[in-house]
């Protein structure tokens, strides 16, 4: 398979995974959340009830312990974009994954080593 | 496995973010002498299918989901550890800012944990574990499975560290769903080498064999 058709072929399965996402992806809170809200109390260790309630004072309580509070807004908090359902969650990822590939290229071109 | 802001203190965060720095610009120094110019847009779509399946969070038992991390996959294929820290880094710098997926003050320690970790666990584990058995893919599973359950452990050590979370209790719970996700994280990886090597062996650093 020569070089561009790999690179081309890979872009596809790569926006394919990200166009899917959305609807494949688990809504549960990931490995290192869900062991926080158990830890605080929000949760259960091996359950998928989480209290809304208890889960905000539990972030609160971290700041507190921490005593970090820095806070930033990004453009498109948690995968989404504000005011669009489900459509925003595959427009987020989709333009995430092509930002990724500009990204990347543009930095990996800079600092590659030049072919001469 | 990203960490949020509020989850450590900013001096130590801080502290996170130096010895982050140093593995980047080690990182940029493999790429200057390493990553040839033919490379760039393998890397590129490399990065991009990372950042996309990490979005695809799978259930896993306990009410609590897992997402692959990629940093194995991109040092085995590109034959470097230091690939998964330049990888990483920007998945992590996307994600941070524009998403508000890992914090921006803790970005070093997540820097460590998932580029760093993954990245070294993930090659010497892929080249240690291939001198032992022959299968390349099997090696891969391994090393990717490793690669992100040492990336919790140190993690919870953070965390530890930051007054967050209590050490052993964060251990067994991370531990145990971390044992889990590293099996999706194992499985990818094996999945994506083998795909890569059956259409492209030329593009492996070290075609399924080690590297030195």
């Amino acid at each position: 398979m020569e070089a561009k058709r790999f690179v081309i072929i890979g872009i596809a399965v790569t926006l394919v995974i990200a166009i899917a996402a959305p609807f494949l992806a688990s809504s549960n809170p990931d490995g290192l959340e869900s062991a926080f809200f158990s830890i605080y109390g929000a949760k259960p260790f091996m359950g998928s009830d989480l209290d809304e309630e208890a889960a905000a004072a539990a972030e609160e309580e971290v700041v507190a312990v921490t005593g970090n509070d820095f806070s930033h807004q990004p453009l498109m908090p948690d995968y989404s974009i504000p005011g669009m359902d489900k459509a925003g969650e595959v427009l987020a990822i989709v333009i995430g994954t092509l930002l990724m590939l500009g990204l990347v290229f543009a930095v990996a071109k800079v600092s590659a080593r030049p072919d001469n | 496995m990203h960490i949020p802001d509020a989850f450590i203190p900013i001096g130590q965060a801080l502290i996170y973010w130096v010895i982050a720095l140093i593995f980047v610009a080690l990182a940029l120094r493999w790429a200057r002498r390493s990553m040839g110019e033919e490379k760039v847009p393998l890397v590129a779509v490399l990065a991009a299918g990372i950042f996309a399946i990490q979005a695809l969070n799978v259930p896993i038992p306990g009410g609590t989901s897992g997402h692959m991390v990629g940093a194995a996959l991109a040092a085995i294929v590109l034959g470097s550890p230091y690939a998964g820290v330049f990888v990483l880094t920007l998945v992590l710098l996307v994600q941070g800012v524009i998403f508000g997926d890992g914090g921006i003050t803790v970005m070093g320690a997540n820097i460590i944990n998932m580029g760093v970790i993954g990245g070294f666990i993930g090659y010497y584990g892929y080249t240690a574990v291939r001198r032992l058995i022959s299968n390349a893919y099997a090696a891969a599973f391994i090393a990717g499975w490793a690669s992100l359950f040492i990336s919790a452990i140190l993690c919870v050590v953070e965390l530890a560290i930051a007054g967050t979370f209590p050490l052993t209790v964060g251990l067994t719970m991370m531990g145990a769903y971390h044992a889990i996700i590293g099996l999706v994280e194992g499985g990818i990886t094996a999945i994506a080498l083998y795909l890569i090597a059956s259409a492209r062996p030329d593009i492996l650093e070290h075609p399924l064999g080690v590297g030195t």
